[in-house]
């Protein structure tokens, strides 16, 4: 895989996950416990041999530095390859279908020019799949294709989507209004370096466009095949989606299949104890990570790291991010808790379940 | 080769099979045993290391070393993997005039003088990799400094029973040891040997070479090196530790020492952030706890799925409890798996092991030993 670079796309741009991208990219919005929606897309690409990624940041990008810092976690700080952080643009893409914003590939061509790799993946930093890049890249090699595109049939789970018009394994098109059956685009595809190079130079008068919506109109004029990705695979754009993908974990199929120990998802490592239960602790049904210490209820829920929840307290169809204390006797309910907010005793704070609500992060 | 020159190094003996931990440690080294859910033995000592900012540490290695050898590995997960210093795995090697096994704690440093050299500090800190403490060696250090010592002896109180089966040390009101006794019968002092020394580094290399030469030495620091140096008319000086130590190398203080653990308040707090105890990251998911599991009173691990009930246990990385299994007063190393209906009480169960569907393991009578089993293995 020494002929392959990866490109992680994270210069997008949304306002619909509200307060949880108000101060972080999407890429470093937290998800699954531990995790950062990046280290998918990071840990996917490595562990299929790829060790040469380029990053594209978004504008705003301390929180996702201070995540990847010079890439160790992912066995990326290398001497030759490993990780190189690729300055994005001041305006990321903030259309809801556009990831990879041309603009931003010509910035950074000197890291495509300087790497003899013949073939790139690229993939958006939004997506949550465990999935191995081998056997597409290998399509890609095996049918000659120029571009190939990776798509999965839509099930209505995820809103923003491409749909692929495909004949005979051959992308002809693009289309917006999607529905569900449709072959849906999954933001992750293989180009041959040399075109995408080309192309760059094509289109750098409109650099402003998504590649896509750039290249649409010359895919007859190009290889551009399909691969079918059967997994599981999420694209998050929005707090509700968020909220969903968030709770599918509980499902012990779709945890088993992202968080296999084979290939496993890696994080940034942080220090902490075992979970520790005392007397009075009841958990059903939910995720608890390292470092949290539990006295009350738990059901249906996902706590980050270092979570207090005091003796008699109730969490219940909660998200609770990196050090929130519930103390005793509070009660949260279909909530989103940022990183370090503290739920004062006896409290009482309760969703709709409809509109997901989300308590900001406190500092 | 030039190394940078260090006020002070650690040098930390992991060589010792620990045969007192009998199925633990058949295939690994005693400071590789897993401990506290996700950590090994090793790590409460590296952590000082760390915390203390001492970058500079030999370990050395003798007994099945693999698992050792590779955990430590660059030594990254204590910030040991530094330019110049950093951590290094000292085996027994060979010379042009043969090679051999270390003989002692003694010898163990003396074959490796050579690599206190690299390094000329002032002050060698000499450790064990088998004890559950947390400590800023700093302190002993500047203690050390302060009495113009030759050796300082780390020791703490112990109640009067125990101490005939400890290195007992008598020492003045000014803290210079007057007397090093092992395994008194009549002890005149409670302060007990804890393992840890602080040597100048020129009287830690005579005493070593002229130790080496001695065919009646053992070479050990309790049994040869202390007396010799005490003899001598030396400066040695206790420091006195007042926090928590404990020896976890028998399997009783090891399943002990983990329920105790569990406490509310226990008197060694895994969870304390300020002096925090490092150790390899795992890269499991957060653990998952169904819809019909319970855990009270316990440590869970990442990467753990818990179908069952768990009662007052450690649950370590990646273990799994199945459907109407239960696991009470027990320690489940890292990757365990309790099948459906299996019940696990007051046992330690070992790496990778399995106790089969509906299997019973253990027995809650206080007077029968706590159950064992090593790595790998099966319990029908």
């Amino acid at each position: 895989m020494d002929r392959v670079v990866g490109i992680i796309a994270a210069n997008f741009v949304t306002d619909e996950m509200g307060e949880l991208s108000s101060e972080r990219t999407i890429a470093s919005v937290p998800f699954g416990g531990k995790y950062r929606l990046v280290d998918f897309a990071l840990s996917n690409l490595v562990n299929s041999g790829i060790s040469t990624i380029g990053l594209i940041t978004p504008y705003k990008y301390r929180s996702i530095i201070d995540h990847v810092g010079a890439g160790k976690p992912w066995n990326l700080d290398r001497k030759s390859g490993g990780l190189f952080v690729l300055p994005g643009s001041v305006f990321g893409v903030r259309s809801s279908h556009s990831r990879f914003l041309i603009r931003d590939l010509i910035r950074n061509q000197v890291f495509l020019m300087r790497s003899p790799a013949p073939y790139v993946v690229i993939t958006a930093a939004n997506v949550i799949s465990h999935m191995d890049f081998y056997p597409i890249i290998k399509q890609h090699i095996d049918t000659g294709a120029d571009i190939t595109l990776v798509h999965h049939t839509f099930d209505r789970q995820d809103s923003m989507r491409y749909g692929l018009k495909i004949e005979n394994g051959r992308v002809v098109g693009l289309k917006t209004d999607i529905k569900e059956g449709d072959e849906a685009f999954v933001d992750t595809f293989v180009i041959t370096r040399d075109l995408l190079l080309k192309i760059l130079e094509w289109y750098s008068a409109i650099d402003y466009l998504d590649f896509f919506e750039a290249i649409e109109g010359d895919f007859d004029k190009m290889d551009v095949r399909a691969y079918k990705y059967d997994g599981y695979i999420r694209g998050v754009l929005t707090a509700g989606e968020y909220y969903k993908f968030s709770m599918e974990l509980l499902k012990p199929a779709v945890s088993e299949e992202l968080f296999s120990a084979e290939r496993a998802i890696i994080s940034k490592p942080q220090e902490s104890a075992p979970a520790k239960y005392l007397e009075g602790a009841k958990v059903k049904n939910s995720m608890i990570t390292s470092g949290c210490l539990i006295e009350g209820e738990v059901e249906h829920s996902i706590l980050f790291r270092g979570v207090k929840v005091g003796r008699g307290a109730v969490v219940k169809n909660c998200i609770v991010m990196q050090r929130c204390t519930i103390e005793p006797g509070a009660h949260v309910e279909n909530v989103i808790l940022d990183k370090s907010n503290v739920i004062r005793a006896g409290t009482v704070i309760t969703g709709s379940g409809e509109e997901t609500f989300i308590m900001e992060k406190n500092l | 080769m030039i190394k940078s020159k260090k006020q002070c190094i650690a040098m930390l003996l992991a060589g010792g099979q620990g045969s007192r931990l009998g199925a633990l440690t058949k295939h690994v080294a005693k400071p590789a045993v897993s401990f506290g859910g996700k950590y090994r033995i090793i790590d409460f000592a590296l952590s000082n290391c760390a915390n203390s900012h001492i970058d500079t540490v030999g370990v050395l290695t003798q007994y099945r070393p693999y698992l050792l050898n590779t955990y430590i590995g660059t030594g990254s997960s204590w910030d040991l993997d530094s330019r110049d210093g950093g951590v290094a795995i000292l085996p027994p090697y060979a010379t042009e005039t043969g090679g051999q096994w270390y003989a002692g704690t003694a010898d163990a440093i003396y074959q490796n003088l050579d690599y206190i050299d690299l390094y000329d500090p002032n002050f060698v800190l000499i450790l064990s990799g088998d004890h559950l403490y947390r400590m800023d060696y700093r302190k002993m250090l500047r203690e050390h400094i302060r009495n113009n010592a030759d050796l300082t002896v780390s020791v703490m109180r112990v109640p009067w029973e125990e101490a005939p089966r400890l290195g007992i040390i008598t020492a003045g009101e000014d803290g210079h040891i007057v007397k090093f006794t092992e395994k008194p019968k009549n002890p005149d002092s409670n302060l007990a040997s804890m393992g840890i020394y602080i040597f100048s580094k020129k009287i830690l290399k005579d005493a070593l070479i002229a130790d080496s030469r001695d065919p009646e030495s053992e070479h050990d620091f309790g049994k040869n090196i202390i007396p010799t140096l005490l003899n001598e008319g030396k400066r040695l000086f206790i420091y006195e530790f007042k926090g928590f130590w404990k020896d976890v190398g028998t399997i009783p203080s090891f399943h002990e020492t983990s329920m105790d653990l569990l406490e509310a308040n226990p008197q060694f707090d895994l969870m304390s952030e300020d002096f925090p105890i490092l150790t390899h990251d795992d890269t499991q998911p957060p653990h998952f706890v169904g819809e019909d599991g319970s855990v009270e009173r316990s440590f869970v691990g990442n990467g753990s799925r818990i179908f069952g009930e768990v009662v007052h246990s450690i649950v370590s990385n990646g273990c799994y409890v199945g459907a109407g299994a239960k696991v009470v007063d027990s320690v489940l190393l890292p990757n365990v798996r309790v099948e459906d209906g299996a019940v696990v009480t007051r046992a330690i169960v070992g790496e990778d092991s399995t106790i089969k569907a509906g299997a019973v393991f253990g027995s809650a009578d206080e007077n029968v030993e706590i159950a064992v089993v090593g790595d790998d293995a099966v319990v029908e």
